[in-house]
């Protein structure tokens, strides 16, 4: 029988060997470059800790940082709202509202689409002088003067947390209704007998129990949110104009690679960003869950 | 505006509550249906605002250019032959499409396939550092894929697979979370007692692997594919950094092309290129939206 | 054991396959590309190739791939293909403001030895032109067709009406400053008209009469007092109202050469008209010609308040091309065959860099387009006062840098020292080497 167990090696074998080659290669590499003085092409020179150095005393690696928050902040905000909201209208058993798969379909169904795509649509539509959405806003007569969306640096950030919430919060409101119906209807009854009303069944049941549920969107969409590119990278002209607003972790670690040609600036860059994911991937865990841990892994 | 503050106000669970608590059956009973109806109708906006803008791109692909330029209307325009032509002439997007498919369904295959193969590894053997090699790969799991892309461009260009499809597909053979997924999903679904009788028959490892485990990871598998094609799909920076020849670009990288390319002077082409990379998406989805959705609640549950 | 050794071995043949497959595929492109017989790879990141290629291809019956990539992109994706070779052109071009970087980059062959020999042509050529394609030791690395002296191209209709006359040299004289072309600005908007589509116009103006490179010799950035009244210029513009509000290269900007276009400013709504549009030699065939259909004859080209010279194509063939040869041909159809440049020429109205053709065609040369005048007289005359010294390789970032400062400062939204300041830590980012002043 331990001969059997040899087929174990076998089949995690290309797993392995794939992930090693692929995977943590490229990040040892990375780590390594984060340390030189690399520039493509050529031979990479030791500096020790200088693209550290410079990273810290980066001015723009933090406007990238605050901005990556900011826009992934409002977004969440948003998304998840709207989300519970959605969930609660549709999980009310008093009101029993129908056309949930309906719905659903159409609120998830921008999630589908290519994130560059979104981007040139969007690029185009917010279009100062000439485009649909200022248009269709002034014959409606909500605004009366065209709006810079994509050049004043709150509104570009604005525009980008809104079409960041356009395109998810149908997939957070699907993963919210899944996390509903996994609610006991129990603990609803008992609440009915106890005489609740629907907004302390929504905040004393509804949203405790949902804490994993909310916990794994967030986690999600932070670890995606913190890697924010394609967006600000078509809405601009690449290099996160407006006066800065735009530019993210990532896209700032694209351009010192990829087009200013400092990859050993560029790995660094990308070790700040991991460390600050982890970082905050690690306090968003232990506010979320605290002291009641073991609780929640009961549920 | 003024009506949609008030309903807006209405919403709120509390006043709901409050008003459902009225004494007289038949005034609550219309009340509801009033607020049912107010609920609807937001639920309908809702719905609206999501579908603005798809609608917008697809009246604006049939209009030309100078006609998108003097204001918006919601009646079709005639140009969009014309549009395709000038599109055509500089980016051929069907070319995107099929690249961009070859990828994602060979990655959705690799990864499932093997994504199996090594849940089943770690769920039905005991070997040495069989714990340690699960940690370290959930670990690894927390990183970034941006943390690795420098080295992974060196690396590929190491191998002289630049520009090629093998960096875009090969990797996929390593998804640590789909992994993780499977392995939790076959080990209560799957009894070892199932796997001993196969032995007990003659069966071969690799053949019960593929006969018993197989079809019993198959729901889990559709699952964690659907998340594997359309993230592949969408992946834009690993294809912009490796590929450089426009005719091997994928969807993504072709739509970053078309905005610096000469189809960026014409809108009604550009909002026709648009239409074409999202269009053919949005129908599949119509005939698949179930799966979907439920994929989406069961990737989050099973957490 | 034998069993374990059979999976890994079955393990391995399957990867084999799955490489095998994605090779397949991956090479599918190039394979079919073998069957039509592709005999030559050219990259540009414009189209305006596409008609010589095809010239080529009749005459040599041969197969020709174009590769477009557009400008902001090119030498992102052409760099680590010409470094790894894979899947490489056997000609590419190189626009000005990467072409100093280029040059010394070793991957253009070196035309100065055997047998291309094109050191013995070099009295051909406009001397600036010749130059600018040499490396640090002075070896040629890439030819250009053309040269690319700018001026200011303006609607004659709309001279006529306001400034009651169309003729070249007249308008001319009435925007010698930026002072006058205030004047005239005025003019314009008082019966209704743009001067420019947009503030990025007169940025070639600003440089002045004695332009000055990025970067000196010594690795210093210099902002020229020149280059920061700009900054004012285009503010100007922008408070008085005197573009159009079409940024260069969007659709509106485009659209606003032929017809009347829609401006929406301080709450309202008008439409007007585009008077001029700064642009050079091949501004003409290549963006007023193919976006322009009814007001054709009706344009014609003057001088700004100073020279300038804007972009430029070199092309040269990659040194590790299997295809030399051929590479060259074309390269050598492109720059020096008489017949087909006098063709191009004459069919573009592109002002060629190479003398025996251009000294052959210029007295008599008359563009349709441009009501009949005589545009290569004009541009060869403002060639003569091009300065190529202040092309650097660090231009093509430079420049947008730049421009992102004067838009800043244009839209309110930096001061002027905050708009500088922002760009000289811009550029120390993404060039520690450089020395910038600091401020």
């Amino acid at each position: 029988m331990k001969n059997l167990n040899n087929y174990g090696y076998a089949f995690i074998a290309p797993f392995w060997i794939i992930f090693l080659i692929f995977n943590i290669y490229p990040v040892g590499l990375t780590f390594y470059y984060s340390f030189t003085n690399y520039s493509g092409s050529g031979t990479a020179e030791v500096v020790g800790f200088a693209n550290y150095q410079r990273l810290i005393a980066d001015s723009y690696f933090v406007e990238a940082f605050f901005n990556t928050w900011k826009i992934w902040g409002v977004n969440f905000g948003l998304q998840i709202v709207i989300a519970l909201i959605l969930a609660a209208i549709f999980s009310d058993m008093r009101v029993k509202m129908k056309g949930l798969s309906f719905f659903r379909s159409i609120f998830y169904l921008p999630n589908l689409i290519t994130v560059s795509s979104v981007a040139l649509l969007f690029g185009i539509l917010l279009d100062w002088q000439h485009g649909s959405l200022n248009m269709v806003l002034m014959n409606i007569g909500i605004i009366s003067q065209p709006i810079n969306w994509l050049n004043e640096p709150a509104s570009a950030q604005l525009s980008v947390s809104l079409i960041l919430t356009w395109m998810w919060f149908g997939h957070s409101f699907i993963v919210v209704m899944a996390g509903v119906s996994g609610i006991s209807t129990d603990f609803y009854e008992a609440a009915l007998i106890d005489g609740a009303n629907r907004w302390q069944t929504f905040t004393k049941i509804t949203l405790p129990l949902l804490k994993p549920i909310l916990l794994y969107i967030m986690i999600t969409s932070l670890i995606g949110g913190l890697q924010l590119f394609d967006l600000p990278m078509l809405l601009t002209d690449g290099i996160g104009s407006p006066d800065g607003s735009l530019n993210t972790m990532v896209l700032y670690l694209y351009n010192q690679a990829f087009k200013y040609n400092n990859y050993g600036y560029a790995a660094a860059v990308a070790y700040g960003l991991f460390i600050i994911t982890v970082i905050f991937s690690a306090i968003v865990f232990k506010s979320m869950y605290g002291n009641e841990r073991k609780q929640a892994r009961r549920v | 505006m003024m009506d949609r503050t008030e309903i807006e106000n209405n919403v709120t669970p509390e006043k709901l509550s409050k008003r459902t608590l009225v004494p007289q059956e038949s005034k609550t009973k219309k009340r509801r249906s009033l607020i049912k109806g107010i609920i609807y109708a937001l639920l309908i906006l809702t719905a609206v605002i999501c579908f603005i803008p798809f609608l917008m791109m697809l009246v604006n692909a049939t209009r030309s250019n100078d006609a998108i330029l003097t204001g918006f209307t919601l009646i079709p325009g005639t140009a969009l032959m014309e549009n395709y032509r000038t599109m055509m002439e500089y980016v051929n997007i069907w070319n995107g499409f099929k690249n961009s498919l070859i990828i994602s369904v060979l990655v959705t295959l690799l990864t499932g396939y093997f994504s199996a193969l090594t849940a089943y590894g770690f769920a039905f053997y005991t070997f040495k550092g069989k714990n340690f090699l699960f940690v370290f790969m959930l670990v690894m799991m927390m990183v970034p894929g941006q943390l690795g892309l420098i080295g992974f461009y060196e690396l590929c260009k190491n191998l002289g697979i630049l520009d090629t499809f093998i960096p875009l597909i090969i990797p996929a053979i390593a998804s640590p979370f789909v992994v993780f997924f499977l392995r939790q999903y076959i080990q209560t679904t799957l009894h070892p007692s199932l796997i001993e009788a196969a032995r007990i028959d003659g069966a071969s490892e690799l053949r019960i692997f593929h006969t018993v485990a197989i079809p019993i990871m198959m729901p889990a598998v559709a699952t964690m594919s659907i998340f594997t094609f359309i993230g592949s799909w969408n992946n834009y920076i690993v294809p912009l950094v490796v590929l450089f020849s426009p005719e091997k670009y994928t969807l993504p990288v072709l739509m970053g092309f078309l905005k610096g390319s000469q189809v960026a002077q014409n809108l009604g082409s550009m909002y026709l290129g648009i239409a074409i990379s999202v269009v053919p998406i949005m129908i599949a989805f119509l005939f698949l939206s179930k799966y979907i959705v439920n994929s989406i609640s069961a990737g989050a549950v099973k957490e | 054991m034998k069993k374990v050794v059979g999976l890994i071995m079955s393990l391995v043949l399957l990867f084999g396959v799955l490489a095998g497959c994605s090779n397949t595929e991956t090479s599918g492109d190039a394979k079919s590309d073998n069957k039509k017989d592709v005999d030559l790879k050219v990259w540009s990141f414009t189209d305006e190739l596409k008609k010589p290629i095809t010239t080529f291809e009749e005459k040599n019956g041969v197969k020709v791939e174009l590769t477009i990539v557009p400008i902001a992109d090119y030498p992102t994706k052409l760099k680590p293909v010409l470094e790894s070779g894979v899947g490489a052109p056997d000609v590419f071009t190189g626009e000005i403001a990467f072409l100093k970087q280029w040059v010394n980059a070793g991957y253009w062959e070196n035309l100065s030895q055997e047998p291309y020999n094109v050191n013995e042509v070099a009295d051909n050529y406009v001397p600036y032109v010749f130059d600018l394609g040499k490396d640090e030791q002075g070896d040629v690395r890439a030819l250009s067709w053309q040269t690319t002296p700018g001026g200011l191209f303006y609607k004659r209709s709309i001279a006529k009406e306001v400034l009651g006359t169309d003729d070249p040299k007249e308008i001319g004289e009435m925007l010698t400053s930026m002072d006058k072309v205030f004047e005239v600005s005025e003019k314009m908007k008082e019966k209704g008209y743009r001067m420019f589509p947009d503030e990025g116009s007169i940025r070639w103006f600003s440089q002045g009469d004695d332009p000055k490179p990025w970067v000196n010799e010594n690795d210093e950035l210099k902002l020229t007092d020149q280059k920061i009244e700009f900054l004012d210029y285009a503010k100007e513009l922008r408070e008085n109202s005197y573009t159009a509000l079409a940024p260069e290269w969007s659709p509106s900007w485009f659209e606003a050469m032929d017809k009347p276009i829609k401006v929406k400013e301080n709450g309202k709504e008008t439409e007007t008209e585009v008077f001029s549009y700064v642009l050079p030699t091949w501004g003409l065939h290549s963006v007023l010609k193919t976006n322009v259909e009814d007001s054709v004859g009706d344009w014609a080209v003057t001088s700004g308040p100073s020279p300038y010279f804007w972009g430029g194509t070199w092309l040269g063939v990659y040194n590790k091309s299997e295809n030399k040869e051929l590479a060259y041909d074309f390269v050598k159809m492109m720059t020096q065959d008489d017949e087909f440049l006098t063709d191009w020429a004459k069919e573009t109205g592109d002002v060629l860099s190479y003398l025996p053709v251009t000294n052959e065609i210029k007295d008599d040369f008359s563009d349709e387009f441009l009501g009949g005048q005589n545009n290569y007289q004009f541009f060869l005359d403002q060639a003569k006062s091009i300065e190529p010294g202040i092309v650097t390789k660090y231009d093509q970032q430079l420049d947008t840098f730049y421009g992102n400062a004067v838009q800043e400062y244009v839209d309110g939204k930096k001061s002027k020292d905050e708009a500088i300041a922002e760009f000289y830590k811009k550029a120390q980012n993404a060039y520690p080497e450089l020395k910038v002043p600091k401020k």
